[in-house]
């Protein structure tokens, strides 16, 4: 009671600067990130135009063209791909932030993480391609050891974009893993054998649920952009491993269907979004506030990001 | 619990390994003779060849810093004061602030960059510096708001209501009291935003355009159309680069923090 | 010294009148109809469990709330269209609200800083208002360095510095341990006696408001209960709330059967009957409510010699007897049932009487001067 008359009372009166300091931040967002998302939604129900583009003729095309087949392939192909990804990702990143968490030489542990993590996200995905290419390290040793007597080729399959893929967001999943679990009070563990639990018991019913919003932020923060993947598919991926990002890119710049192009964008944002609200929910939390007392609109969600945001700008 | 933490421990440290092997690969090579991958002999031909003969690396590395600190800058300026605003004052529009900002976060980046190509070529907009320059700040605003915002929580809206209670109008109550405790939470929003700049790639490539080649976008096409072992040398120099750089921020934080 | 270093109190300050005060939060009624004088330079307390209304009430004066209707006048004059910088009143928060990233002294000196006054009057200043609070040598440090109780006295010198004719201090002492609190409140009622000026207390504590307060308002459910000294709301609370809220005390109904002059005859379940003092008596027949605080009681083995007139005496049988030291606490059962609280001082070598102990059968006497009649139920 205390805090939200507060808020309401002398923040909200005449004069309040609120809306002031508001006013750049609800301009910036809104005109740079919103209406572009509200001119895709346009585009995808338009008429593609000759050279990219669009002629404001209304159609369903780029929705009748999802619906075929090919489309479907990429679109499993993407989920496969996303899912397996995030899933080895998750089941290395768990005992590594409960190690890293337990550990009395956290800093150095942390360091260790960190500095793959800083690397450049392209150089990150060279060094892939400088161990795995037909002159590659790899193939290297393999020659010269006499294992191999040719190169092998190791890219451009759909293995090549998933050990990269893991490789690249593992850090993402780690670290927030790492921050809940080290705020875990493992006492409680201790508390829950005491009570008769087993050990296992003790870990699924005291800790796992204590370190939920930890394993949420971690999920999100690989799933998300792991499904949305373009770069790592393009460079180490090939036929077998052709995903969604991919496919807009080359409807927007080779073929130049902008609605089909808008229209797949679109597919990926619903998909994320309901991906991201459904966990949430889950996770019970309503994710806009649901009455509204105009505290906060996305308490979960929002502190599940301000947390990855702090995980992965904090400790930058 | 012993066998779980040496399960645990096993697997930590094949991650650092799978980690930092590729990297140490890359350092590896940087100090090859040969052009080729073959190891033929240990020289320091291409971090010469970095430093003297690549004018084009050079020129991306400058727009990628032009990018980094003036997007940084203007995506700062504005989520810190979006941050005050949503913890402390009460404004309609206070929900969508919270929602816009928190969404960008959670889409794919692919989607932010074709939304805003789309977006600059509707409205005429030629594709430039400029436009990698709007784009930036777009997805560095949600950072800087977040960081901030987890800054200004740790405080009761008592400490405004001190400054007004003690003769502070809203100006000097944003400039005396709420910038100075917001300080940590604006300078590593700040740094974040310059650090996700300089990394970014995905959304750089959709919303180039011709000239304005950031470092991330010279990489790709020198990975894409003939690897030069330049850039096994360029990656060595950029992680330390960034290795260093992150080091002397966080102390830098720690100091600010302490002081 | 602004503050008259001498030792007489001086009566500075501002008159406070709230009248007729109403806010309400959606619908929550934080304040109904409010009205309340507080003299020039009068410690006064608003006391009253959380949710009562008097934060709300301390943050209306302040100018940080407005409420539905009513008024606040300060020397006669209506300060509700004032913000809090023109009011003369200043606030030192529950949580202290110290800027963090400021020292000692720049907090203090903050508000001088704001009016751009010349240096050498903000140092003088500042220090003779970090000597008032003990400060002095802890100038340099950041609030962060500082203990609870350090914490405190920068807020109340950051308050004081701007000569406000009004302080309202927010339960400023909740934070601190009992001990520290204590001596802080000690050190706030000296600070009051030098300084002179008006200050208005909100506590949920009703053992620092008896001590310190000039007068009291309780208040409940956003309504004042009843006004007084410490010793009124103590010995005479004015309703059931007040005599439950303020100390401990035995309270029970019952039914008026005889009325001379202000004692009063009560028909006690269980008791029989009881004399009590009433100031304005009810008519013969009424229900109404009685109270007696425990330590007023006397608690024998023998039936007491009732030569004095207005002795009540009542007979039980120890139920539970708490020893804390300094005195003990007994719950006593009288033959019907009725349990009746009574605290008894463990005296010096004088006392002679005979251990009390569990089960022991008891006589429990007290004066009707003791006994207060407390509401008219109907």
């Amino acid at each position: 009671m205390k805090r939200s008359p507060g808020r309401a009372g002398a923040a909200g009166g005449a004069g309040s600067p609120g809306g002031l300091y508001a006013a750049p931040s609800l301009f910036w967002l809104t005109v740079f990130f919103l209406a572009p998302l509200a001119i895709i939604v346009a585009y995808s129900f338009l008429t593609p135009g000759p050279r990219g583009g669009v002629e404001w003729k209304p159609t369903l095309d780029a929705y009748r063209a999802i619906a075929n087949p090919s489309f479907a392939r990429v679109t499993l192909n993407t989920i496969v791909v996303a899912i397996g990804a995030t899933a080895v990702t998750m089941l290395i990143a768990v005992p590594c932030g409960y190690y890293m968490a337990r550990s009395s030489r956290q800093t150095l542990l942390l360091m260790l993480v960190m500095i793959p993590f800083w690397t450049n996200f392209l150089i990150r995905i060279y060094a892939w391609i400088a161990i795995l290419g037909n002159e590659g390290f790899l193939n290297d040793l393999l020659i010269a050891t006499g294992l191999a007597r040719q190169s092998v080729r190791f890219l451009y399959n759909r293995g090549a974009v998933m050990l990269v893929l893991v490789y690249t967001y593992l850090p993402y999943a780690i670290l927030p893993l790492y921050s809940t679990i080290d705020k875990f009070d493992f006492s409680l563990l201790e508390a829950a054998r005491d009570l008769g639990a087993s050990k296992l018991g003790a870990i699924n019913k005291v800790l796992l649920p204590n370190i939920k919003g930890g394993i949420l932020t971690a999920f999100l923060f690989t799933f998300i952009p792991i499904f949305g993947a373009y770069a790592v598919p393009l460079l180490v991926g090939g036929t077998d491993s052709y995903m969604l990002g991919n496919l807009i890119a080359d409807e927007l710049t080779k073929s130049r269907d902008w609605p089909l192009a808008s229209a797949i964008s679109l597919v990926i944002t619903l998909v994320t979004t309901m991906g991201v609200l459904l966990l949430l929910r889950a996770n019970g939390t309503s994710v806009l506030g649901g009455s509204g007392d105009g505290e906060k609109p996305v308490p979960e969600a929002s502190s599940a990001a301000a947390y990855g945001a702090q995980a992965i700008g904090g400790s930058r | 619990m012993r066998k779980r933490s040496s399960f645990s421990k096993a697997v930590f440290i094949g991650t650092i390994v799978f980690l930092s092997l590729p990297l140490l690969v890359l350092v590896l090579y940087s100090f090859n003779e040969s052009k080729s991958g073959s190891w033929t002999g240990f020289s320091l031909r291409w971090y010469v060849k970095l430093f003297t003969d690549s004018p084009q690396l050079w020129r991306a590395f400058g727009n990628s810093v032009i990018v980094a600190l003036s997007s940084a800058l203007v995506a700062t300026m504005i989520g810190t004061l979006g941050a005050v605003a949503v913890n402390w004052y009460k404004f309609r529009l206070r929900k969508y602030l919270r929602t816009i900002t928190f969404l960008p976060m959670i889409l794919p980046e692919i989607i932010i960059g074709v939304s805003l190509l789309v977006f600059f070529s509707g409205i005429g907009l030629k594709l430039s510096l400029f436009t990698v320059f709007v784009a930036h700040v777009s997805f560095n605003l949600p950072f800087v708001f977040l960081l901030v915002l987890a800054r200004l929580e740790e405080f009761d809206f008592s400490i405004i209501e001190a400054a007004r209670d003690l003769g502070a109008s809203e100006t000097q109550t944003l400039l005396k009291v709420i910038l100075p405790i917001s300080m940590p939470g604006i300078i590593s929003g700040f740094l974040t935003a310059v650090t996700l700049s300089l990394e970014d790639f995905v959304i750089t490539f959709f919303v180039t355009g011709p000239g304005a080649t950031t470092l991330p976008l010279y990489v790709y096409s020198a990975i894409r159309f003939g690897v030069s072992p330049v850039i096994n040398a360029l990656s060595v120099v950029m992680i330390l680069g960034t290795v260093a750089l992150t080091w002397s921020t966080r102390n830098f934080l720690k100091y600010i923090a302490a002081k | 010294m602004e503050y008259g270093g001498a030792k007489q109190k001086t009566v500075k300050g501002s008159d406070v009148v709230i009248e007729h005060v109403r806010k309400s939060f959606g619908d929550f009624k934080a304040l109904d109809d409010v009205s309340i004088g507080i003299k020039k330079g009068e410690f006064f307390s608003l006391l009253g469990p959380s949710g009562c209304g008097k934060t709300t009430l301390l943050r209306i004066l302040a100018g940080f709330e407005s409420p539905e209707s009513g008024a606040v006048l300060l020397d006669g004059r209506d300060v509700l269209s004032l913000p809090p910088d023109g009011r003369h009143v200043n606030t030192v928060f529950q949580n202290y609200a110290l800027f963090p990233h400021l020292s000692v002294f720049e907090n203090v000196a903050f508000s001088m800083r704001l009016k751009k006054a010349p240096e050498s009057e903000i140092r003088a200043k500042v220090a003779d208002y970090l000597q008032l609070v003990e400060l002095q040598a802890h100038a340099k440090k950041k609030p962060s360095q500082l203990s609870g109780g350090q914490k405190q006295r920068v807020a109340i010198a950051r308050a004081l510095i701007n000569e406000p004719s009004v302080l309202l201090l927010d339960e400023p002492l909740s934070a601190l341990d009992a001990k520290l609190r204590q001596h802080m409140l000690i050190e706030l009622d000296s600070i009051h006696d030098k300084i002179g000026i008006t200050f208005i207390y909100v506590t949920h504590d009703q053992q620092e408001a008896l001590s310190v307060s000039d007068r009291i308002a309780v208040m409940n459910a956003g309504e004042v209960l009843q006004i007084g000294t410490p010793q009124e709301i103590y010995e005479a609370p004015a309703t059931d709330f007040v005599a439950k809220f303020i100390g401990e005390t035995n309270l029970y109904e019952a039914d008026v059967v005889s009325v001379s002059g202000e004692t009063v005859e009560l028909s006690v379940e269980g008791f029989g009957i009881i004399k009590v003092t009433a100031t304005e008596p009810p008519p013969v027949g009424s229900r109404v409510s009685w109270t007696i605080r425990p330590e007023k009681i006397r608690i024998g083995l023998e039936e007491p010699r009732s030569s004095r007139n207005g002795i009540n005496a009542v007979s039980g049988v120890v139920d539970e007897p708490i020893y804390s030291g300094f005195q003990s606490k007994f719950y006593v059962r009288t033959p019907s049932g009725q349990v009746l609280k009574v605290i008894k001082q463990h005296a010096d070598w004088s006392d002679e009487g005979p251990e009390i102990a569990w089960k022991d059968s008891v006589w429990l006497s007290f004066s009707a001067e003791d006994a207060y009649l407390v509401e008219v139920k109907r």
